[in-house]
């Protein structure tokens, strides 16, 4: 009799001014938490499969680099368009480094770099860059497009946002 | 105590009075605003639209823009300094390729860096289907300037901010 008071209570709570107040607390706390910790995300697009598939849900963790920089093979989220749209990339070369695609395979300060995440294989070629100064190089994941529709390069540090909680 | 009354009831009324004022004139941010609404309604477009509708449209899709408005693009072939002529006869050619086109503008940030001049930065988001049946979404952040010309605010550069460059 007591456990159905209970759970009657707790799918219909009374209309009280301290549960009221919960309501408030729990609704901020979402807002805040899902709006500026761990933001909402639906991938679009192919760029980053098969890591990410195309019509994914995930979460971009923003305080992942609160207190430190991307690495190399980081998968970085790159603020794009105001505040709702971004790009998820990889990020694999830092500043300073020279990247370079031969062949389909990528180059960093001249020796090439094992890419695991990379399974389709490409013939991209582009010629030695170097990354500037607070910037990092990103690419995505899938290259079995042409090189010319793929949206890749350097972007500024203070683009990237957060990664991917997954 | 009487006179207290109305002396309180006019206090009201002045209050609102120059609330409304306040609230229903446009401001200068509001008017620039406006601009993007308009710009985004001529540029938008219904499969039934008629070709009397368009002219109207691109008429006064060109009014919006100065004698000469700058475009900073990538694409270098695109980049230049355009007419408010050449910019109604392009923005004319490209929407008869699209029957149904829609342009948004979000996250709209408006700053006044000196006396009769606009800095926007935005995001813009073009969608639409070809005749083809194609479709189409392009998503970029914009920075504009408007000047101001005869209690008008007027585009006179555009540019498309570079997130990526490989």
């Amino acid at each position: 009799m007591a456990m159905d008071k209970g759970i009657r209570q707790f799918l219909f709570p009374s209309l009280t001014p301290w549960f009221l107040v919960r309501v408030c607390l729990v609704a901020i706390f979402a807002y805040l938490f899902f709006g500026y910790v761990f933001i909402p995300i639906r991938i679009q697009g192919t760029s980053m499969e098969p890591t990410y598939r195309n019509g994914g849900m995930n979460f971009c963790s923003m305080l992942h680099y609160l207190f430190s920089k991307p690495k190399r093979h980081d998968v970085v989220a790159v603020r794009f368009a105001g505040n709702r749209v971004m790009l998820l990339k990889r990020v694999v070369a830092l500043e300073g480094e020279q990247v370079e695609f031969r062949g389909g395979k990528l180059f960093v300060g001249g020796e090439e770099l094992p890419e695991p995440y990379v399974l389709n294989p490409c013939n991209w070629n582009l010629p030695p860059r170097e990354v500037e100064k607070g910037s990092v190089y990103v690419v995505g994941d899938n290259r079995s497009m042409p090189i010319e529709n793929h949206y890749f390069g350097q972007t500024s540090v203070k683009r990237i946002i957060g990664v991917p909680l997954w | 105590m009487v006179r207290l009354r109305y002396v309180i009831i006019a206090l009201v009324v002045v209050g609102l009075g120059l609330f409304a004022v306040v609230y229903f004139s446009p401001s200068e941010e509001k008017r620039v605003r406006k601009q993007f609404d308009l710009l985004s309604e001529y540029v938008s477009r219904d499969p039934d639209e008629n070709t009397i509708a368009m002219a109207h449209k691109m008429q006064k899709l060109g009014s919006l823009f100065n004698d000469s408005c700058e475009l900073k693009i990538a694409v270098e072939v695109l980049s230049g300094t355009y007419t408010r002529e050449d910019i109604a006869s392009y923005a004319a050619r490209g929407r008869a390729r699209f029957p149904k086109l829609s342009l948004g503008f979000h996250d709209l940030e408006v700053t006044f860096p000196e006396s009769g001049v606009a800095k926007v930065s935005l995001t813009a988001r073009l969608t639409g289907r070809s005749r083809a049946g194609e479709q189409m979404r392009e998503t970029r952040e914009l920075e504009c300037l408007l000047k101001k010309s005869e209690k008008k605010w007027l585009f006179s550069n555009i540019e498309v901010i570079e997130v990526l460059r490989k």
